[in-house]
This record gives C-alpha cells, sequence and structure tokens, in this order.
C-alpha cells in the first residue's frame, strides 16, 4: 500500500516543499527511510513508532519504506514526524484514503503521542500556500504563527490521536486562532524601548541618529568613554517607526526559521540586533555546521545592527560584513546547495578614539599607538559609513534632552516621502540607490553642485564619499520637507563625513 | 649615561655594501662605536672610508676645522658623519625646535610657523625628523630655504643679464649675491642610510637636498629605544638656542631641554594652555626657569641678534586675517575663544542649532580661519 503526504521543511530562511511517501509491503518487517535524511530525520522512526504505540495504535509489522522527495536535497529537521505517521497510518489502512488529499502536514511527535512546535513555521507555511495548498495540519502551539499567513486553513493539533480522529470525522477540529494580524495592529509589541528624552547633549550626535534612521545610512559614532554613545544607538528603535507590511511578514519569516521566540505575533517594530565583539565570522553573517543558520546581520534585516566597540571585534569578522554591506544579501554555499540570506541592515558603530579614550584636544597617546589602534579597522569598512560624527565630551551642565516622538514623526515623514519618490523603482531608501542612478534618481542644482565638489575637494575625498554625501544631502532635504536639495544640505551632509579617527 | 657617548653593542658592518643594511646574509659584523675610530684598524678605517665616499658622506672628527659642536660640550662625539648638499648650513647660527610627536593642531602650526621665520632670517633649524613638532619645524625650514633659493637664482639671472647687457659675455664674477647659508639640520639616531620614520623619506631626502642630516652612528645601525635619548644631546650641542615648541611631561624633549641647559645654552619654551597634555612639558620647563617664547623674534633675542620687524604671533592676528561674512560664523569663532572644541560644545556657547555651527565651521575652514581635526574644531 502506498500513501503519499505533503509536508515542508526550512532550507535557510525558506520553505521548502517535501512529498513524504510512505510504502507498506508484505516482507519481513523493517523500516528504511530515503531520500537524504539527516540524523534527525533518521530518529524519526523510533519517535512515530513510541508515539503510535502511545495513543493506542499499532506499529505494522511489516516492510515499510519512506521516500522524502524531492530526494537530492538534504533533509533535515524534525518537523516530518507527523506526516510519517500519518502517511504510514494511511498506507496501513488506520486511515482512510483521501483525507490528507490538499493538506499538508509538519510537526514533531513526542514519544507519549504529544505534537510539539517546529521553528520556522511560518516559512514553511507561506512556501506551502504559494505551491497551492489549501489548509495545513500542525502543532496547535505552531497555529498562531502560521495563521498569519492568510488564505490558509489551519487545522491545529495536540496529539496524534486528536489528529487522527478529527481526520477521520469523529471530532470537530479546534477552532482555529484568531488573526493575530487584527490583535497586533498599532501595537508595537511590550519591548521596553529607551527614550532619547534620557540623553542629555549631544546635539550632534542627536542629529546624525535622525538622518541614519531617516535614510538608512550607516553611522560610524567616535567618542570618549561615557559620552553616550551606546545610549544614543540604543535610542535608535524609539525614533524608528514601526516595519511595513510586507516587511513585518518578511522579518517575521526570518525570525521563526531562526526559532527566535515570537509568541504567534507578527513582528512589528524593528529588529535591533546587538552581538557581543566575541562574535564569530558564522554567528555575524550566518553560516555553521550542517544547515546554515542566519546569522545576526540577518537578523537584523530592516532593522539595525549595533556594533559596540567596533575595534575590538576581530578584523576577519568585520571584514565579512563588507560583502553584506554592499549586496544586502549573505550568500552561503554548501556542498551541493547554496543558501542565501537577506541582509539589508542598519548598520550603526561605536568606536573610542583611541587608546587612551580622551580624543583630539586631551589625548595623551603617543602617535605609534594611536595608528596601531586606526589600524583595527579597516580603512574599507570605515569608508562604507555614510555618517561618522565625534561625539563631544559630556558637559555636566547640559540639559536633559528632548522626547523622541517629535524626531519619530519627523523620520516617518521623510521615509513616506522616499516611498513616494522611489515607488517605482527597485530601492525604497537614500541610502540604497546605486551610484549609477544618483544623478538620474535624485539630480542636483548646480549651486549644490558646486557645493558637492567644494566639500569633496577640501576633505580629498573618492567617489565614494561624493555619492555617500550626495544621498546624505537627499536626506537631510526630506527632514526639512523640501524637494530641492539646497547647497546648505549638501555642506551639512559633508559635515557628518568626517575623518573622526 | 647620556652624556658620554660611548654605548657598547653598536655594530657597523665593515664589508656589506651600503644599500642592503638589514641584509639577512650580513656577513661577520664588527663591534665598534664612533669613538673607537682612532683605535680602529687601519683596514677597517679604509673600508669606512670608501664606504663613505661613495655615499658621498663626510667624516668631521673632532679638531677638524668643519666639526660643529663646540670644545665646552664634554662628551661630544669624536666622529660625525655628515650628509647633503649645503654643509654650508652648519656655519649659520643654528636654533634647535624639538617637541612631542603627538603634537596638537597649534603646535604643529607654532611649529611650522617657526621653522619658517627662522630659515627667513638666516638661522638653520636643527631637529630630530620625527613625526609631530620635529617634521613641521623642518618643513618650516624647508620653505624658507626654497624660497631663498628661488630668489638667489632669481637675482643671478637678473645679475647675469644686466652684465651681459652693460660689459658682454662671460660676465666679471665680481659682487655676487651672497648664497642663501641658513637650512634645515636633520640629527638622526640610526646610521644616516637607515630612514627612521619610514613616513618620513621624503623629508630625509628634501633635508638632504636643502640641509644636511648628521648623525654619529655608523652606517645600518638600526633605530633603537636608548639611542633617541643619545642623539637628543647631539640636537642641544649643536644648537645655540633650544625651542620647545610643545612637549608632554616625559617626552624626549625635556632630554634635550635638559642637555642644552647642562652645555649652557639658553632655552625657550612655548607656553600652553593648562588644559593641552601636549603643553604640560613646556609649561613645566618655565616653571623651571626656562624663558617663554611668544613670538618668534624672541629667538633672535636670545640669540643675541637685534629683531627687526614687527612681532608676528604678538601682532593681534585678526586684524590681519580675513573676516568671516555671516554673523554665526563670527560668533562661531568667538565661541572657539582660541582653543579647540566640539561642535556641540560650540552649539552650547552660541546658542545655535548644530546644522548652524556645521555651516558656520565650513564657512570658516573655507576661510582658513579653522581647520578640524578627528571632530573637533580648531582656531587656525
Amino acid at each position: 500500500m502506498l500513501a503519499c503526504v505533503r509536508s515542508a521543511m526550512l532550507f535557510g530562511v525558506e520553505g521548502l516543499i517535501i512529498d513524504v511517501q510512505v510504502h507498506v509491503s508484505t516482507g519481513l518487517p523493517s523500516y528504511t527511510v530515503v531520500g537524504l535524511p539527516d540524523a534527525a530525520v533518521r530518529e524519526s522512526r523510533d519517535r512515530v513508532r513510541a508515539a503510535l504505540l502511545s495513543s493506542g495504535l499499532t506499529w505494522p509489522l511489516r516492510r515499510v519504506t519512506v521516500n522524502l522527495a524531492p530526494s537530492g536535497v538534504r533533509k533535515s529537521g524534525p518537523g516530518l514526524d507527523l506526516p510519517f505517521a500519518l502517511a504510514l497510518m494511511m498506507a496501513a489502512d488506520e486511515l482512510p484514503d483521501g483525507v490528507l488529499d490538499g493538506v499538508a502536514v509538519i510537526g514533531e511527535l513526542g514519544l507519549d503521542g504529544t505534537l510539539r512546535p517546529v521553528p520556522g513555521v511560518l516559512a514553511m507555511v507561506d512556501a506551502l500556500r504559494r505551491a497551492g495548498t489549501s489548509a495545513v495540519l500542525l502543532p496547535a502551539d505552531n497555529a498562531p504563527e502560521a495563521a498569519l499567513v492568510t488564505g490558509m486553513r489551519i487545522l491545529p493539533a495536540t496529539s496524534l490521536a486528536q489528529a487522527r480522529s478529527a481526520l477521520k470525522g469523529e471530532e470537530e477540529w479546534p477552532p482555529p486562532p484568531r488573526s493575530p494580524r487584527s490583535l497586533m495592529d498599532g501595537a508595537d509589541g511590550d519591548d521596553i524601548v529607551t527614550d532619547l528624552s534620557v540623553v542629555r547633549g549631544l546635539a550632534g550626535g542627536r542629529k546624525a541618529l535622525e538622518v541614519a534612521a531617516a535614510g538608512a545610512h550607516h553611522l560610524f559614532m567616535v567618542g570618549p568613554p561615557g559620552a553616550g554613545k551606546t545610549l544614543l544607538a540604543r535610542c535608535l528603535p524609539s525614533v524608528l517607526p514601526p516595519l511595513e507590511d510586507d516587511e513585518s511578514l518578511e522579518v517575521t519569516r526570518i525570525h521563526s526559521a531562526a526559532g527566535q521566540p515570537l509568541g504567534g505575533q507578527l513582528v512589528r517594530s524593528r529588529p535591533f540586533r546587538a552581538p557581543h565583539h566575541t562574535a564569530s565570522a558564522a554567528a555575524l553573517v550566518g553560516g555553521g555546521r550542517g544547515r546554515p543558520s542566519p546569522g545576526e546581520v540577518t537578523l537584523a534585516h530592516r532593522g539595525v545592527l549595533f556594533l559596540d566597540e567596533l575595534g575590538e571585534f576581530s578584523p576577519l569578522v568585520l571584514d565579512a560584513l563588507r560583502q553584506p554591506l554592499e549586496e544586502r544579501v549573505v550568500r552561503i554555499a554548501r556542498q551541493g546547495a547554496s543558501v542565501a540570506f537577506p541582509a539589508d541592515f542598519l548598520l550603526i558603530a561605536c568606536s573610542n578614539p583611541c587608546p587612551c579614550g580622551l580624543g583630539p584636544p586631551r589625548c595623551i597617546c603617543s602617535e605609534a599607538h594611536r595608528l596601531r589602534y586606526r589600524r583595527r579597522l579597516s580603512a574599507p569598512l570605515i569608508d562604507r559609513f555614510d555618517l561618522r560624527v565625534a561625539l563631544g565630551p559630556a558637559a555636566p551642565g547640559d540639559p536633559a534632552g528632548a522626547p523622541s516622538q517629535p524626531m519619530k514623526d519627523r523620520v516617518t515623514e521623510a521615509i513616506a516621502r522616499q516611498r513616494r519618490r522611489y515607488r517605482n523603482l527597485p530601492w525604497r531608501r537614500n541610502a540604497r540607490i546605486p551610484a549609477s542612478a544618483l544623478r538620474r534618481a535624485i539630480p542636483l542644482t548646480p549651486a549644490a553642485e558646486d557645493a558637492l565638489q567644494q566639500a569633496a575637494y577640501r576633505r580629498e575625498w573618492s567617489g565614494r564619499g561624493l555619492a555617500c554625501t550626495h544621498r546624505v544631502a537627499r536626506t537631510l532635504a526630506d527632514l526639512s520637507g523640501t524637494e530641492a536639495i539646497s547647497p546648505e544640505h549638501v555642506m551639512l551632509a559633508a559635515s557628518l563625513r568626517e575623518d573622526v579617527l | 649615561m647620556i652624556g658620554d657617548g660611548t654605548r657598547p653593542g653598536i655594530i657597523w658592518n665593515s664589508e656589506a655594501g651600503d644599500s642592503a643594511p638589514a641584509s639577512p646574509h650580513r656577513p661577520s659584523a664588527t663591534i665598534v662605536t664612533s669613538d673607537h675610530f682612532e683605535d680602529m684598524a687601519s683596514e677597517q678605517r679604509r673600508a669606512l672610508h670608501a664606504q663613505a665616499a661613495k655615499r658621498g658622506t663626510q667624516l668631521l672628527v673632532v679638531g677638524s676645522p668643519a666639526y660643529p659642536i663646540a670644545d665646552d660640550v664634554p662628551g661630544r662625539p669624536k666622529l660625525l658623519f655628515v650628509e647633503g648638499r649645503r654643509p654650508g648650513v652648519l656655519d649659520a647660527p643654528r636654533v634647535a625646535v624639538v617637541g612631542t610627536r603627538a603634537a596638537s593642531v597649534h603646535g604643529l602650526t607654532d611649529a611650522w610657523e617657526l621653522g619658517a621665520f627662522l630659515g627667513a632670517a638666516g638661522i638653520s633649524v636643527v631637529s630630530g625628523l620625527a613625526i609631530g613638532i620635529d617634521g613641521a619645524a623642518h618643513h618650516g625650514a624647508l620653505q624658507a630655504a626654497q624660497a631663498a633659493d628661488a630668489a638667489h637664482h632669481a637675482a643671478l639671472q637678473s645679475r647675469a643679464d644686466e652684465q651681459c647687457r652693460d660689459e658682454g659675455w662671460p660676465p666679471s664674477g665680481k659682487d655676487e649675491p651672497p648664497t642663501p647659508a641658513a637650512g634645515p639640520v636633520g640629527v638622526v639616531a640610526t646610521g644616516l642610510d637607515i630612514v627612521y620614520p619610514r613616513r618620513h623619506r621624503t623629508l630625509f631626502e628634501r633635508v638632504r637636498q636643502y640641509g644636511v642630516l648628521v648623525g654619529e652612528q655608523p652606517f645600518g645601525v638600526p633605530p633603537a629605544r636608548g639611542r633617541f635619548p643619545v642623539r637628543n644631546r647631539i640636537i642641544a650641542a649643536l644648537a645655540d638656542v633650544v625651542v620647545v615648541v610643545e612637549a608632554t611631561l616625559s617626552g624626549g624633549s625635556r632630554i634635550t631641554a635638559e642637555r642644552a641647559l647642562d652645555y649652557g645654552r639658553p632655552v625657550l619654551a612655548v607656553p600652553g594652555s593648562r588644559r593641552n597634555p601636549a603643553a604640560a612639558g613646556c609649561n613645566a620647563l618655565l616653571a623651571d626657569g626656562a624663558q617663554p617664547l611668544l613670538d618668534p623674534s624672541d629667538v633672535l633675542v636670545a640669540l643675541g641678534l637685534t629683531p627687526g620687524g614687527r612681532r608676528l604671533w604678538r601682532s593681534a592676528p585678526a586684524a590681519t586675517k580675513r573676516q568671516p561674512a555671516s554673523a554665526a560664523a563670527a560668533s562661531v569663532l568667538k565661541a572657539l575663544a582660541g582653543e579647540a572644541a566640539h561642535p556641540d560644545q560650540l552649539a552650547s556657547r552660541t546658542g545655535l542649532d548644530p546644522g548652524q555651527v556645521a555651516l558656520a565651521v565650513e564657512e570658516l575652514v573655507a576661510l582658513g580661519l579653522a581647520t578640524r581635526d578627528r571632530g573637533f574644531i580648531w582656531p587656525v
């Protein structure tokens, strides 16, 4: 007897459709899995067997062959337990034929027959919907997350026995969870974000933060210890508008695939990732043994990647950042397959100015020490920051700063202007305009062009410096609500890109 | 220890060519110091002479007429190596301009201006070719030497033209304009065939062209921590006056100043803000009785010359420079108050917003009234 059940597994951060075929025939009792299973899949035999027996069912004492199609891709993860069990029951006539037509099955089994949740359900269900499946049977704990995919019938189950009786029509399916999308609209979760009102002084740093948030410009802050670099960076989420709908689904899918706790809710606020400086290259950009897993740059997709004490990161790790910064995607090649992880993030980095940390006017470091410190940061990486500011020494009399809300309003408005301007173009934010399209996409008046050339001449800039300043000037104009870039915008943009080390 | 000049372990390679001092296949090296020159085997001495002749190096021994260090200096090196196209610069009055490697923008500007002033006044600038103050002083002196050179050539040319007109070719050659006598004197702590620091290799070449390089170490001696204080005593001994522009409390410039006092040379120090760690050494020297240098012409007084003309630094500098056009730039310039400041500090002092401050700074930089250094604004 042959039975076939549709399922899915994770491949990178995308779902991949898997067909589980089970053949039961006469012969010596045996159980064979073919189709490139990994250890977790191979072990599923023992889980499925125990779960069947615990649920009061029998394990067929016949020859069982399981095939996982497409057979060329390595299968991984425990989410194929439930499809094995149901296909086996169908092949052994424990379930009527046809009950699983048009229904996909995902889930891990416990030895007692309960269903356990699996990571990445959102990506898998989304892939199943695109493949034309209309319903999915999965663990009840995964149901709220799966319900985020519209147009999919969700069949939640808590145990193998319950799934079996519901499939046979002996009992009703539990009601599917209400789509949390409506519940979540407008709410920003209950994360505690630091408000800018706690930051005293740092007028220049605040301005740079606003520009970074509005135009998605990478920001490098240098300042003495205690100046407030980290505090300022931590305030960034409080001025960022929530994710747009398509971005939200995309980010939720990535976080679901990476096993981040979601609570069955869409991620609405922009991710803020702050890996420690001992992070390895694989932790930062993704990779790892076996199935490549997404790194911090991918978890920061559409959000912020904050690298505190940039000079303390290993130079190899920082160099690995250069490719995702350019292409906004991480490609990890493995024998047989390569995985692409999206990595469109806003990079915020901090550093001390020199080993003594005091900064230019009071620095006591020798030239050689300073150069050695500076050499830890590769010049090509520093060149990729559109905004480079030195934070001033904190003065005790600085007044408490303005709260985040007015800045958030300006940033939201500036982002809306960019969306309108670039609605038919492949980029969304000023910082993402390719250099080749710059002159066409955001033209400069002759006066502004003149100011740009002068600023570049005085600072001995490369072509990249010129292009970055052009983009930042556009963001400054967006923040001030004007369509034309004035020479003042260009000069301000130039002053936000100093040689700070 | 510092003054005796005989430090063991200095390696002079008598056989290897001058082009490969750091060759791993160095043949049997002989340990000598320049003080052993007289005791040297004649064979070694011949090799040294051959190498010096090949490089165009002068070997000046104590007692020879060109030997530049006065008799009253204890422990002066018995042999000096001198290279450069203008050995005559050692005959001009010599002033040492020394200071820290971690100099501030103001210190570098002062050193450059001082070097240029002295060069234009016909005084040779002695320094150590290091990063920071030393290099800036040399660059200033080079600027003056180049200008003097150009003026000299122009004068020669016009005189030749005149004489051709009056007397016909060839010119008689009487009352030629004097050739420029002053130039940079770079005192090195290594052999003269080594360039240290590497970043200054162009500076080394230019000093060779317009002045001289002086050292006491034989060819092939690499830089080492202990050799710089030893070198500093030569700077002090060569100078008639020592000027310290910016020095940290623990830097080598203070050693130079101490040696100068030992040798009875006047020491001048440029006073600085107590907030500037690079000025702490100068201020300490002043507290110990060094003369303050408030204007380059103070050096002329210390040399016993008559300062002429106006005071370069003391005359109100603002009057001679261009004034900023906008009110914001003027108030930012005022708020700088002669010291480095961060734009945030300027914003809180002037009440302008950060954008206005940035634009004002842009204007000041364009006018040459301020410069930026790692995010801070310095008035020039």
